[in-house]
This record gives C-alpha cells, structure tokens and sequence, in this order.
C-alpha cells in the first residue's frame, strides 16, 4: 500500500476587504458603494440580488450610489455580538437612489439625530480569523 | 390557513420560564405531558403528529422529547425552525393536520434551553451570512433604531418605553412561570443598564429557558376526551417577511401589519373585539408598534392607548395578561407555544393569581421570527382562539 504523503495544508487567508462587489475604494478617489439595476426591469439594489428578486432578471448594470445620505434611524450598541468592541453605533441610512443601507456609522455614541446627513466612509468593520481588521464601508456625519 | 374543518385546543401545559439546569429537551417533555394529561390522553397512539419548534439545541430535537413519551413510532414527529416563531409554527402546523382531516388529534411544542449553551453578555444575532450581521447587526440594535425612530416621529421618551415593562411586569407578578414579574418603578426601568440606546435592560425580554405545548383536535376528539372547556382556533396565520432594500416605516412593521389583516379576516374577529393579546414583546418599543400595527388603536395613538389604560386590566384589550415576554423571558423556539398555553388558562379562568376579570372569550398571539435584512423580521405566525363551551 502506497504511503499517503502528508502535505501541510497552507491555511488561505481570511478576507481583509468586504466586498468587492459592493464597495469600491478607487486610489485618489472618495470610496463609492455598487448599486445594481436590473436590465430587464430597471430595479435598483443594494446588495445584488442574483437573479432580480423582482423580475428574475440575471443581467445588471453596475451604478455607482451617491455618497450621501440621510440617517433614517441609529443605535449606540453597548451589547453588542460576541467579539466586537462596544459601544458601536449602527443606522440605516437612506440613498437618495431610493435604498436604504444598514451600516455602522463612524463617530460618538450620544451625537447622532434621525434625519441627519451623513456620507459614505471605509473603516474596520470586525476582526478576521487571522486577528486583522476587515475593512467595509461605514457612514460619518456629513 | 383556511380551516377545513372545526379544530379545538383539548389541553395545553408550560413549564416555569427561567434558567434551568435540565436541557430542551426534559422542559419540553414536562410541558408536553402536562398538555397530555391536560387532554385526557390515555395512549401514545391517540397522537396523530407531532411538531417541535425550536432553534438553538441541534438536531432532532422533537424526537429527543417524544421519544422518551413513547410517542416515537408510527407518528410522525417534525422539527420545526423559524427563530422565536417556531413555537407557533409547530402549533400552527399541528392545527394544518387536524383541519385538513390527516389526523384526529396532533400537537404543536416549543422548547429551549438557552442558558445551557451560551456565554451571557452578548445579543442575539441574525446568521452571519447576513449582510447586516457582518456589520454588526444585532436584533437589540434592529429593535433600537425602532424606537430611536419612533421617538423622534411622536416625541415619545424612553420614561413613556418603560411604562409598557411596569405594566407588562406587574401582570406578571403574580405569575409562577414568569421570574421577571412584579413591581418596578419607571426609574428603576430607565436606570437599568443600557443595552442599546434608548433600550435599557429592563425593557428587554431576558435570556432564559422554558417549553410550552398545545394538543389540537377534531371535534369528535373533544367529546371522545371529554373536555369540559374546548377552546376553539379561529384564526392561524403564517407569513414570510416581505423583501426590498427600499426604505419602509420602521415605526410600523409591514409582516405583522400583514398576518393581522389576514387573521382578523380569517377569524371573523375584529381588533375590538380581542379581550387579551400576548404579543412579540422581546423589547418594550415593539409592543407600543403592534398595538397600531394590529389596529387596536390608529397610527401614532399606541402611545396613548398605553397612558390611558386601555391595554390593561379594565381596559379594551389586555395586553400580556401573562406577563409577556417582558416577565417570562424569551427562549426563542418555546415562546409562541407558550403564549398560545397561557391563553388558554386565561379563557378557562385557571390562572390563579393573574387571571383576568371577567374572564376573558376571546384570545389572540403574535410571534414574529428572525432578523433578515431586507426584512422586518423573517417569519410571522398568529393566531386566534376562542372559549366553545
Ligand atoms: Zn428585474
């Protein structure tokens, strides 16, 4: 019987970005998030939603999403999920594409109102497996 | 669900809700035997089908319970998972079997030990292939910005928040199964440590362990058990949680405003006229949301519905006779059964301590399930039963 040869497996690294498809962070350049419209019936998402939860469409057009919004709502965490450093603040934040954004917002716990402006930031969003920050899109005041 | 046929509940049970040190799977058992002997049932074969809702404690769970019952067989035993809608799921399903004539007599259960498993300390959160759990969600948060939003659309404060704990709590007070009943003051509410602004801890179901089961049957089932007391389903309703990315009314909750639409027409009851409601209450905001959401009041007059007593004793609808979430806790997979249970000892008059006077004819319960986003909540399960005696 043939030996098995036990080759170590180099362990992949975990993702230090989320996510390609959604954010991107051209050099020089404000990051934007990716809005996706639906070629067969013009619906706007974010996230895609493979096919078009509207019409099943698979083809989309990539549209690049303003960069601010309005903060429809928030919350300073001081509970938060398992590994994650508290206070943390979350918001949803509403596009003037007519979408709304669940993100953590970047700044102070008792600062932020309904209504405000806020625009588009990057910032580690939770530690990977390997222990490095994961970089995603965040929101700040405006 | 259009029901086929007449369904009654025969006999329901509940454990005491809290930590406990025996596993799912035991609770779940005590609860189910306490519905059996409740309903008369003399032999494991009287036990056409059988559900189990949970959603943490594994993998066959139902047959983890029932085996030790003697109920494992030919019957068939299906586990059952929509996160805090489960339990009512498992009902719902139990009451699908006897409606459609597949079985005589079924059984719907909710068990979970939670705090067997789990580190305190951290929230609850949705599965992290969620978009919103990558960046933090947590349902506490998802329920905050509720109220963050409510409160800046009605200038509602988080003293008004607390008045639904002091008066969910006091209902409850009495009440053996639920550890978190009794007297708080308003400042004792809003000084317990915050959670997630504007929710203190105190406005926040707690993290406990529990079961609740409920035997449906057909009305020849009901004279040939002899029950005294049948308590007739008028209305059981499951739904998905719509989906978009648009922006929505999070002072509203479009998936409950949906299932009560649909309960109220598939019942022939109105919102006037439910005598007692336990509702989703895992945080104080949802419950003042649902009153207008089920219409028991019009948009944005939840809040007044709540100062001017009408959702208390002597007022239009109780609301968390039991004591709600808010004093039982919440295990996620038990709470819809066991709500469905305790409403059934108020129509019979047999809660000792917390009944509510007169007795009440007509009862109802709300779970909604799951945090998705895209979503309000990911599952809705209601129903509607009334006292037939
Ligand atoms: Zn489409």
């Amino acid at each position: 019987m043939a030996e098995k040869k036990k080759v170590k497996k180099e362990k992949e690294p975990d993702i230090t970005f989320y996510h390609p498809d959604l954010l991107a962070v051209p050099e020089n350049e404000p990051p934007y998030l990716k809005g996706y419209k639906c070629k067969k019936c013009g619906q706007l998402d974010f996230p895609k939603v493979t096919p078009c939860a509207n019409c099943w469409g698979e083809e989309f057009e990539m549209v690049p999403l303003s960069r601010k919004g309005t903060l429809y709502s928030f919350s300073d965490l001081y509970i938060g999920q398992p590994g994650l450093e508290t206070p943390y603040i979350c918001g949803y934040i509403d596009l003037p594409e007519n979408v709304r954004i669940f993100a953590m917002l970047k700044g102070e716990v008792n600062t932020f109102k309904c209504n405000e402006e806020v625009e588009l930031t990057t910032g580690p969003i939770r530690m990977n497996t390997d222990g490095l920050p994961i970089t995603s899109y965040m929101f700040q005041k405006a | 669900m259009k029901l086929q046929r007449d369904v009654y509940i025969a006999g329901v049970g509940e454990t005491v809700f809290g930590k406990h040190k025996i596993d799912y799977d035991e609770l779940g058992r005590n609860a189910a035997f306490q519905a059996i002997k409740a309903s008369n049932i003399d032999s494991p074969g009287m036990i056409g089908s059988a559900y189990v809702g949970n959603a943490h404690n594994g993998i066959v769970t139902g047959q983890t319970i029932f085996k030790d019952l003697g109920v494992c067989g030919t019957t068939p035993i299906i586990n059952v998972e929509s996160a805090c809608s489960a339990g009512a799921m498992a009902v719902h399903l139990a009451i699908k079997d006897v409606a459609y004539g597949l079985t005589e007599l079924s059984m719907g259960v909710g068990a979970e030990n939670h705090t067997l498993r789990r580190k305190s300390g951290t929230a609850f959160m949705p599965a992290m292939n969620d978009i919103e759990t990558v960046h933090g969600g947590v349902m506490t948060g998802k329920y905050a910005m509720r109220a963050t939003r409510y409160m800046y659309e009605t200038g509602a404060t988080i003293e008004d928040l607390a008045l639904i704990t002091q008066k969910s709590r006091r209902h409850g007070k009495n009440n053996p199964h639920a550890p978190f009943g009794g007297d708080y003051t308003i400042q004792e509410i809003i000084d317990s440590r915050m959670i997630a602004y504007p929710l203190t801890l105190h406005q926040c179901c707690g993290i406990v362990d529990g079961a609740g089961a409920v035997v449906v049957c057909s009305k020849e089932m009901v004279k040939k058990l002899g029950i005294e007391k049948p308590v007739k389903v008028r209305g059981s309703v499951v739904t998905s949680g719509p989906y978009h990315n648009r922006p929505r009314d999070i002072t509203g909750d479009d998936i409950t405003e949906m299932t009560s639409e649909m309960l109220y027409e598939e019942s022939g009851i109105g919102p006037k006229d439910v005598d007692i409601l336990e509702l989703h209450d895992a945080f104080t905001i949802a419950e003042l949301l649902y009153y207008e959401c089920m219409q028991l009041c019009g948009k944005g007059e939840g809040l007044k519905f709540l100062r001017d007593g009408q959702a208390t004793y002597g007022g239009q609808c109780v609301v968390s006779p039991r004591g709600g979430m808010l004093s039982y806790g919440h295990p996620i997979g038990a709470s819809g059964a066991a709500q469905i249970a305790a409403n059934v000892k108020q129509l019979r008059g047999e809660c000792n301590g917390y009944q509510v006077e007169p007795i009440p004819k007509v009862a109802m319960s709300h779970v909604t399930g799951g945090g998705l986003s895209g979503t309000e909540h990911a599952a809705c399960t209601m129903h509607m039963i009334t006292a037939d005696w």
